[in-house]
């Protein structure tokens, strides 16, 4: 037979890349375990760059629609994808999302994915940036411990470095375990209390829209 | 844990195929599965084996071969991770992560990108038809 499962979602996820890439949206997966992060960076992101740029965010949950209405109050479009007990989010989901989405009048679109750092990893969603968020309360083995997430990540982020010492772990060993993964990975270190932190993955973010609106 | 959507697409793929060919009973499944991909082989088989009670895949052979992860460089090397750098990492604390660690390319020594290991293929099955049935 020849049916790769995988494969399957990868053709659904090119689909959504080339309607993105028709569009000139740029599109970020933000994957990270549960309490990462992930949808504080995010509402960062968005209330930093919306006076410049359109905004729309896909916000996976496994049944709550709480992340998408902290999204809402920051007034962007959000289509809360709820995946009823699936771990992660799949290229058919975003793909129901982005008919959600009004995608000429879009620049932006940040996918928050369900908080899991295995799950995620299989499914490709046509994203343009795939994200793993680690914050230092998970232990500094974590990374370790989840090789592939962070050997196939284009951006990797730990979080929450201003309380390492409390949770006594060095963030410095957490960012040499990613990079002994995937050596050309760029690894931002960044806490919400950090402005300059955020802006580092404010401005990668931001590099990404004006690349794709150049093309 | 995905474990029963993947088993629900494999089940369907399964039943269309053997349908397509008039068969009476599924008799094999044969699935190629990466050892980098993050499914349990044994989640698989009993979630498949849940959906097929009661249809002609009810009493199938639920085979599950693992495909090593295959390497391919910049330098122009394609195949598979140096044996000895897996052993070398395997006193590291899992499969994967051996696996993971021992990604430099045999030959240059450069990080490779990851070919083959991800993948969950459906090779073959084997079914029986009404023919098969006469003939005995």
């Amino acid at each position: 037979m020849g049916h790769d499962v995988y494969k399957a979602n990868d053709k659904v996820a090119e689909k959504n890349r080339k309607k993105l890439d028709k569009h000139k949206v740029f599109s970020v997966n933000v994957m990270g375990a549960i309490g990462s992060g992930k949808t504080t960076l995010i509402e960062e992101a968005i209330s930093h760059l919306k006076e410049k740029y359109r905004i729309a965010v896909i916000a996976g949950d496994v049944i709550a629609e709480m992340d998408s209405s902290r999204f809402r109050k920051l007034d962007v479009p959000t289509i809360p994808v709820n995946t009823g007990k699936e771990c992660h989010l799949d290229a058919k989901l975003v793909e129901k999302a982005l008919d959600e989405i009004d995608l000429d009048n879009t620049d932006l679109l940040l996918i928050e994915n369900v908080g899991n750092l295995i799950c995620p990893v299989d499914f490709k969603l046509g994203e343009h940036l795939r994200v793993v968020v680690v914050s230092v309360t998970e232990g500094d083995d974590i990374i370790l411990k989840h090789p592939m997430i962070f050997k196939t990540a284009e951006l990797a982020i730990i979080n929450k470095v201003d309380i390492a010492h409390a949770v006594d772990v060095d963030a410095e060993k957490m960012r040499e375990d990613i990079l002994s993964l995937n050596p050309s990975v760029p690894v931002l270190l960044t806490s919400k209390h950090d402005w300059e932190s955020l802006e580092t993955w404010i401005d990668f973010i931001e590099h990404g829209v004006k690349e794709t609106l150049k093309k | 844990m995905h474990e029963f959507s993947i088993a629900y697409e494999i089940f369907d793929q399964v039943i269309n195929t053997a349908n397509a060919h008039g068969a009476t009973e599924v008799k094999k499944l044969i699935l190629q599965m990466g050892r980098l991909s993050h499914t349990n082989p044994e989640q698989l088989s009993f979630c498949f084996n849940v959906l097929a009670e009661g249809s002609i895949a009810e009493n199938a052979d639920f085979v599950v071969e693992m495909v090593s992860p295959t390497l391919e460089c910049e330098c122009g090397y394609e195949g598979e991770i140096d044996e000895k750098q897996i052993r070398e990492s395997s006193a590291l604390r899992s499969e994967l992560l051996a696996y993971v660690a021992a990604m430099e390319c045999p030959i240059c020594g450069k990080q490779a990108n990851i070919k083959g290991g991800r993948e969950l293929i459906i090779k073959s099955i084997e079914i029986e038809t009404e023919e098969d049935r006469t003939a005995e």
